[in-house]
């Protein structure tokens, strides 16, 4: 089986954020690392690959030139070679640009099975799976927590309000998974050292066939306008008084979906 | 000159970090109050590569550079003293079957304990015999084609809870060259693991007796030739140094980062305590004590990765950390007030920890007299 994870270079969650003039988030290379929660994604792949034997788990990049650093990262988990498709025409994409190059990639690669986090830890946007399946026409089976992969078909729970659903979809496919898949695996001393010898492609857009014009921040749809930050404010309830009390904290809590 | 991890240097650092931070230091305390020695970590580590550092990737191991191994420690020291202390015992051992063992012990030993199966302790220590550690009493009597070991261990790292014994016992009168080495498994009949050291601190790494009774060890457990016992343990003095002052290093940063931010947010007479002088130039102390210490260690690693020699340096590096460790520490429950003294922050017991640091691997007076004979030469022989 042919697996590829898509995988996007994003500053850690710790980094302190900034914006040039035209509202582009400023990346720093010291901070970047692998999304956060495309390490589910890696996982997820990894395990596929344990299970079926013979399959080559690829690591797939949209990003600047330096990503191959952060893309190195992630193949110290695991996984065969990495790919990164970097072009400055591409810098400043918004969402349907990163899923017409990661369509155009994913069809030169070819595949059985593409694994998507289900965000970026960056802009939360969660566009891209969805929009790079449509633009392959191809089944997206979203938010999966758990997945199977039978003979040509595989097979996803999907967390529900109350239990999960069971959706499936005939390979090849594209998934994208939730943190309750999996436990992400710490790279190893040995992960660290042979992802330095991995093979790792670099494609520039005229590889992939794509007009630069249709890209980047040329061709972006979508306009940041601006930026705030997010002001979290705590607001507490106190429930006082022996009497009821314990049967308001769980009226709460059912009402806040807990219990 | 180089003051640069490598990329995989940083990289490794990164790692071990994110693993220290998660899976070790948020259970530390817990551990340190039950006096709770943590097996479930063995394997994770061993799965990261941590447990076979000195072994060749053949063996089962990662055969990292010292450098690389010094700054795994101090990570691991950073989050917990007592799991970066059994860690490195356990990779030290491991080394020693590695670097002395025939091809049949190699074999039988180093992948299960570099995979995370057996863990290994170190036993040269006596009731009488630590710094003069020549001065043995326990012996190993040769006896056909085995040996009947008897007498007490003290202070073993692990007692109890490791699966093999790296132990070192008198064969003969022959001073230096009268010590054996041994590999005992747990199991062995007339071995026995005897009390629990009740510790002032580094309390989930358990330290304890080892108790030989006419134990009858096969020859084929012999680690080395008869009586190069000594010029074994010592081969191992030099690394063991660097990687207690790594360890130190990285208990006294956790001590530095701790109190650096509680001086940022605690106020006292309206405004933060980071802005008292008093508090301000202690923590200046305690960031060069810090950061010399790691410069010392790093330098004694790197010589010894060079195959330059290195005793009086790893001496250098393990005196200069250990005492700072213990001063940074010490200062580190005073920045917290009584804060620093309860056990809801963790400096005491970085405190209470560390200090050992300072006695074993060689005591602070016997690095400082390494030091000094290699200064002065013939001139420091006692007459
Ligand atoms: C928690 C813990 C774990 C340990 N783990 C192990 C282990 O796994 N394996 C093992 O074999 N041992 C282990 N040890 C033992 C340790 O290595 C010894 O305690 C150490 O070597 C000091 O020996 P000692 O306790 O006999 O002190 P002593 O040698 O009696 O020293 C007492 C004091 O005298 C000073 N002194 C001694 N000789 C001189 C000198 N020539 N000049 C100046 N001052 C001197 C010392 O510096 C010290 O201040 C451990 C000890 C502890 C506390």
């Amino acid at each position: 089986m042919n697996i590829v994870v898509c995988m996007k270079e994003t500053p850690s969650t710790t980094a302190e954020k900034s914006f040039s003039p035209d509202m582009r988030l400023e990346r720093r290379k010291e901070d970047a690392i692998p999304n956060p929660f495309d390490e589910y994604a890696i996982e997820e792949g990894l395990r596929q690959q344990e299970k079926h034997a013979g399959s080559t788990v690829t690591i797939l990049c949209m990003g600047p030139a330096t990503a191959t650093d952060t893309v190195r990262k992630a193949l110290a988990m695991g996984g065969d070679r990495g790919v990164l498709v970097s072009d400055d025409a591409l810098a400043g994409s918004d969402a349907i640009s990163t899923a017409h190059v990661l369509a155009a990639a994913l069809k030169k690669i070819g595949f059985d099975l593409v694994i998507f986090g289900n965000a970026a830890a960056d802009a939360y946007g969660g566009i891209v799976p969805s929009a790079t399946a449509e633009l392959l026409g191809a089944p997206l089976l979203s938010y999966a927590s758990k997945l199977d992969v039978d003979g040509s078909t595989a097979t996803i729970e999907r967390q529900a309000d109350i239990g999960y659903n069971t959706v499936a979809a005939p390979m090849p496919t594209l998934v994208s998974v939730v943190k309750a898949i999996n436990e992400p695996r710490y790279p190893s001393m040995k992960g660290i050292m042979a992802s330095k010898k991995k093979p790792l492609d670099t494609f520039a857009l005229a590889d992939l066939g794509i007009d630069p014009a249709t890209v980047g921040a040329a061709g972006a749809r979508e306009k940041a306008l601006s930026a705030e930050k997010v002001s979290t404010q705590r607001k507490g309830e106190i429930f006082i008084g022996n009497e009821g009390a314990a049967d308001r904290v769980v009226a709460f809590l059912v009402e806040q979906k807990v219990l | 000159m180089f003051f640069r991890l490598s990329d995989e240097q940083r990289e490794i650092q990164h790692a071990v970090r994110d693993f220290a931070q998660h899976e070790i230091a948020p259970h530390a305390e817990r551990w340190d109050e039950e006096s709770y020695f943590p097996r479930e970590l063995f394997r994770p580590l061993a799965e990261m590569g941590l447990a076979g550092l000195l072994v060749s990737e053949e063996l089962g191991g990662t055969g990292l550079s010292r450098l690389t191994g010094a700054v795994i420690y101090e990570e691991i020291g950073k989050a917990d003293m007592s799991t970066a202390v059994w860690l490195s015992v356990h990779n030290m051992v491991t080394g020693l079957i590695a670097k002395f063992g025939d091809d049949e012990q190699r074999q039988r030993w180093t992948p299960r304990m570099a995979g995370g199966e057996m863990l290994g302790a170190f036993a040269l220590s006596e009731a009488h015999a630590g710094s003069d550690a020549a001065n043995l009493r326990a012996t190993a009597t040769r006896d056909g084609d085995s040996y009947v070991l008897n007498g007490t261990k003290f202070w073993v790292t692990s007692a109890g809870v490791a699966d093999v014994y790296v132990a070192f016992l008198r064969t003969s009168d022959d001073g230096a060259r009268g010590t054996t080495a041994f590999i005992i498994e747990k199991d062995t009949p007339g071995f026995s693991i005897g009390k629990r050291e009740r510790k002032m601190g580094l309390h989930s790494s358990p330290t304890g007796e080892l108790i030989f009774e006419r134990c009858r060890v096969p020859l084929a457990n012999r680690l080395g030739a008869e009586g190069e016992g000594l010029k074994i343990a010592l081969s191992s003095l030099d690394g063991g140094r660097i990687n207690i002052g790594a360890i130190a290093t990285g208990v006294a940063q956790a001590a530095l980062d701790v109190s650096t931010r509680y001086a940022q947010e605690r106020t006292a007479f309206g405004r933060a305590i980071g802005g008292f002088e008093g508090i301000q130039f202690m923590l200046a102390d305690m960031a060069m004590k810090v950061e010399a210490g790691r410069l010392l260690v790093y330098q004694a690693a790197f010589k010894m990765d060079e195959g330059d020699p290195v005793g009086q340096y790893a001496a250098m590096a393990k005196c200069f950390a250990t005492d700072s460790a213990m001063a940074v520490t010490t200062d580190a429950v005073q920045v917290l007030g009584g804060a620093g003294y309860v056990r809801d922050w963790p400096v005491e017991r970085y405190m209470r920890d560390v200090k050992v640091a300072q006695i074993f691997e060689g005591t602070s007076q016997i690095q400082r007299l390494v030091i000094a004979r290699a200064l002065l030469g013939d001139a420091a022989k006692e007459r």
